[in-house]
């Protein structure tokens, strides 16, 4: 079985950001690092590859600047392949844009199975892996807290507002993963040095066979017209408990719909 | 010469931090103080699976066969963080004992404790003649002890122990009552000589590089304080008295650095000066480290000397390992004894 990891690089969220004044969006200079909410899809596509069996787990990213850091993160925990599309022509796409980049680099590598984040943590958009699968022409099930494959069919718990729903449908599918779908690895020292010389494929927007004017920017039908500042966090309520306090925090918890 | 770590070294350390950061919280640390051990087995088991415990261990052992400078910000990365387990002991001092001396039985000894040391599966303490009581002797699964100008390797069984107190909650040393035998003879003589000097050694650095660890995390907790903690109406961190405290600290902090890590680069490669550098490391190490305890002490006030704050958790180490393998007045006589004795006085 093939499996393909959908992996951004972002920039470490732990270090001060800033936005483009000119488009609004991220500036992305700098080492970016893998994206947390990725490993999650890592984790689930090496514990379902049968890698002493043949199976094969390649990850695929788009990133500025040939940037590979979050790649190796990943290939150290045990991916055995990376394809990376970089391509200044690629600045500024949207969701839709990196899905069509995205989807001719995904062809290549032949997937059984295709794993993606429910979101990104730098984007958030959370629509990329729904417009891949509709590019192509594959089924999708999101928000899968537990992933199982077997004779040609994956299975999977998808997470619902009131619990979970199990979903089956016929491979080659996408699922996309939500965070503690399953605990991460941490890449062991064996692991990251053999990342080194595991096979990581650059390619161009050209290599894909794809016209500058389809992608980037150009693009692009997604524009960031406004930024504004979230919100002051309210100040909380306070209740006196007069023997009844459990009834608010059942209500609270209700409207959360949390239970 | 242009000294600076490599992408592999770094990633070491990052994954190493992930790992700590996630499962040796202070709370982890009182945890294992307070327990049977002093340390987790289980964080054992994540530190052997990583591979930080195989590091120093040969390829054909199972290990990856690096040296002290791919070590040195693991050590580090353990003073920041706190770690209880002995990372120290084991990839620093024990192994690269078994590894090197020689005499008979070496290969099947290796054969025995090195696989079972990178697998997470044997601890091993270290104790010399002058030490009134070895470090982790309890939880040890193998001693190598020092008696006589000769070095044993002792299984626990066949010692009594008699456990002492310790300031750092993780050390648990006690005194170890052993018979030398013909087979648990590593080294004697020359031999034993050379194996005890390069100990003496790697401990210095290793413990000086725990040490700038420490001293780092004293320093980021009591900035941290400074600027939450308001007094006559601003955070403290805004008055310079306090300021130059915490920049003293930084600057002996950052001196120190460079100093162990070059101690290690010169072990690692047989340099002649390697044991002046080494007593430089620990000596620079050491002041660091008692220095940022003291300032941390200082700026924190009366909470500083309770239980209940974590800081204590460092203060208590920096204060065991600053004496442990030789203390900074010592390491300072060695450094000035090679000085002057290679100019002949």
């Amino acid at each position: 079985m093939n499996v393909v990891v959908c992996v951004k690089q972002i920039p470490d969220p732990a270090a001060p950001q800033a936005l483009d004044p000119e488009t609004r969006t991220l500036i992305r200079q700098g080492k970016l690092i893998l994206d947390d909410s990725d490993a999650y899809g890592v984790e689930m596509g090496l514990q379902l590859a049968n890698q002493a069996g043949g199976d094969v787990v390649t990850l695929v990213s788009m990133a500025p600047n040939g940037e590979t850091s979050g790649l190796r993160t990943a290939l150290a925990m045990g991916a055995d392949k990376a394809i990376l599309v970089s391509d200044d022509a690629l600045r500024g796409s949207d969701a839709l844009s990196t899905a069509k980049v995205l989807a001719k680099a995904i062809e290549r590598a032949e997937p059984d199975l295709i794993i993606a984040a429910t979101e990104s943590t730098d984007g958030y958009t959370g629509t990329f892996p729904v417009q891949l699968a509709e590019l192509l022409g594959l089924p999708s099930i999101t928000f899968a807290k537990k992933v199982t494959v077997g004779d040609g069919t994956v299975v999977v718990d998808r997470q619902t507002e009131a619990g979970y729903d199990e979903v089956e449908c016929p491979l080659p599918a996408l699922v996309t993963v939500t965070a503690g779908v399953v605990e991460p690895r941490y890449p062991s020292f064996k692991g990251i040095m053999a990342a080194k010389s595991k096979p990581l494929e650059q390619l161009t927007v050209a290599d894909l066979g794809l016209d500058a004017s389809q992608v980037g920017a150009a693009g692009s039908r997604q524009e960031v017209t406004d930024v504004s500042a979230a919100d002051e966090r309210k100040a909380g309520e306070i209740v006196q408990d007069e023997g009844d306090g459990y009834e608010y925090v059942v209500r609270f918890l209700e409207q959360l719909k949390l239970i | 010469m242009h000294f600076a770590f490599d992408e592999n070294q770094l990633e070491f350390r990052s994954q190493l931090r992930a790992l700590t950061d996630k499962s040796c919280t202070p709370a982890d640390i009182r945890e294992a103080w307070a327990s049977e051990r002093g340390w987790s087995p289980s964080r054992w088991a994540a530190l052997a699976e990583m591979g930080v415990l195989g590091l120093t261990v040969p390829e054909n052992y199972d290990g990856l066969g690096l040296g002290l400078v791919d070590l040195v910000l693991l050590l580090e990365e353990a003073g920041r963080s706190g770690l209880p387990e002995p990372l120290l002991e084991t990839t620093a001092l024990a192994v690269p004992v078994l590894r090197d001396a020689g005499g008979a039985g070496a290969e099947q000894r290796r054969a025995r404790w090195l696989g079972a040391i990178a697998a997470g599966d044997a601890v091993v303490a270290v104790g010399t003649a002058s030490m009134p009581a070895v470090p982790g002797a309890g939880r040890a699964d193998l001693l190598l002890l020092e008696r006589g100008g000769e070095l044993h390797a002792v299984e626990a069984a066949a010692t009594r122990q008699t456990a002492r107190r310790s300031l750092d909650g993780s050390r648990r040393p006690a005194e170890v009552a052993w018979e030398p035998a013909p087979a648990t003879l590593l080294a004697s003589g020359g031999d034993a000589v050379g194996v005890l000097a390069s100990l003496a050694d790697r401990a210095a650095m290793g413990t000086g590089a725990v040490l700038l660890g420490v001293a780092d995390r004293l320093i980021t907790m009591t900035a941290a304080y400074a600027v939450e903690r308001v007094q006559f109406g601003r955070p403290i961190g805004s008055f310079q008295a306090v300021k130059h405290h915490l920049a003293n600290a930084l600057i002996r902090l950052e001196f120190a650095r460079p100093a162990v890590y070059r101690s290690a680069w010169s072990l690692d490669h047989g340099d002649p000066e390697a044991s002046r550098h080494a007593s430089m490391a620990k000596a620079l190490a050491a002041d660091a480290a008692t220095g940022a305890a003291r300032m941390a002490l200082q700026v924190h006030g009366a909470i500083g000397y309770t239980e209940e704050h974590d800081v204590q958790l460092w203060m208590k180490r920096a204060w065991s390992l600053a004496a442990a393998w030789g203390d900074a007045p010592t390491h300072r006589a060695r450094v000035l004894e090679r000085i002057l004795g290679a100019g002949g006085h």
